[in-house]
């Protein structure tokens, strides 16, 4: 799957859960998504969940660690793609 | 770790029968507080602590900024602990508001907390809980709030819960899971401190969250577990506010 796509997948699980209606406008790879998105935390599980079913994958604790910036999040499913 | 635990535990306990009986004292005398059937309570956490060693977190409500002391002063007399220092939960207290200061600091280190930010960077809170699991995994007491702070509408939240105490559980083999309800008579919603003189009471249950799903999702069914946990007893909280004290054990 091209980056793009799974870019604009997380993109689109994400926006549900946004507060910062303005940094979702300007949402690029860098941004940080409790930081500016600012996603609630404890919603964070339910964003992975979401990643898991969209693009049927499966996303350990650990790797969670790893995701601050949408960026991280591509990345991630990106190598969980293969 | 293992060594800063140790030194931790050793300065908490050689301290312990000072700071003990001060901050019984404290309590009584800056809230007046009465824990409901005090001795109902306390002869289940030592029958709990008696029958296995298997690890054992608590997981409470949170209403206010004192819950944890008063959780103690519920689970075990001064001399318990005394005598068996590790059935002392350990505690992670907001580090905004109990360790702001250098004697604050002091404080919550000799009384077995390790501070957390809520809010704070993940890699600092999951050092937190990472610390809390090798504690529980060789046979100590802790404790954590599921909500993650003071529940700001003053009920249980199930759809509103952190997963921390999930992960931990996930990764602290044959955890088992002592919710324990508490609230003053007086406490309509979240405060600071408890009412003075109100009337608190206290009930308990010890589950042992099970999930065959994997990842997160394992992480999140054992914390929905919990949550229903102390949803079901703040009901039942409600039911019988008017009668009678309870505190009652699940398995």
């Amino acid at each position: 799957m091209e980056q793009s796509a799974v870019m604009e997948g997380v993109v689109k699980i994400l926006t549900p859960w946004v507060k910062n209606e303005d940094a979702l406008q300007a949402v690029g790879m860098e941004t940080n998504i409790l930081d500016d998105l600012k996603v609630n935390s404890a919603r964070l599980v339910d964003v992975v969940i979401a990643f898991e079913d969209e693009f049927d994958i499966e996303i350990d604790d650990e790797d969670v660690d790893t995701v601050n910036t949408v960026g991280d999040a591509v990345k991630l499913i990106s190598e969980k793609l293969g | 770790m293992p060594r800063r635990h140790r030194s931790q535990r050793a300065v908490g306990w050689l301290l312990a029968p000072f700071w003990f009986p001060l901050a019984s004292l404290f309590l009584r005398l800056r809230f007046g507080c009465r824990i409901e059937d005090i001795s109902r309570s306390r002869a289940l956490y030592h029958k709990i602590r008696s029958e296995s060693d298997l690890p054992l977190l608590i997981c409470a409500n949170h209403l206010t900024l004192v819950d944890s002391f008063f959780i103690a002063q519920a689970l075990a007399p001064n001399w318990r602990f005394l005598l068996d220092f590790d059935s002392v939960p350990w505690n992670t207290p907001e580090e905004v508001n109990f360790a702001n200061t250098p004697f604050n600091h002091a404080l919550v280190y000799i009384a077995k907390c390790v501070p957390i930010r809520r809010g704070g960077k993940r890699e600092d809170i999951r050092e937190v809980l990472s610390r809390i699991e090798y504690l529980l995994g060789r046979g100590e007491v802790a404790i954590l709030f599921p909500e993650g702070g003071r529940s700001r509408t003053g009920r249980i939240d199930p759809d509103n819960a952190g997963w921390g105490v999930g992960r931990v559980i996930a990764r602290v083999k044959d955890c088992r899971v002592l919710c324990v309800y508490m609230r003053g008579d007086a406490q309509e919603t979240f405060g600071t401190y408890p009412k003075h003189g109100d009337r608190l009471r206290v009930s308990m249950a010890l589950i042992e969250p099970k999930s065959d799903a994997r990842g997160v999702r394992k992480t999140r069914d054992l914390s929905a577990q919990i949550m229903s946990q102390l949803a079901q007893m703040e009901a039942d909280y409600f039911a019988t506010r008017a009668g009678p004290s309870h505190a009652v054990a699940g398995s």
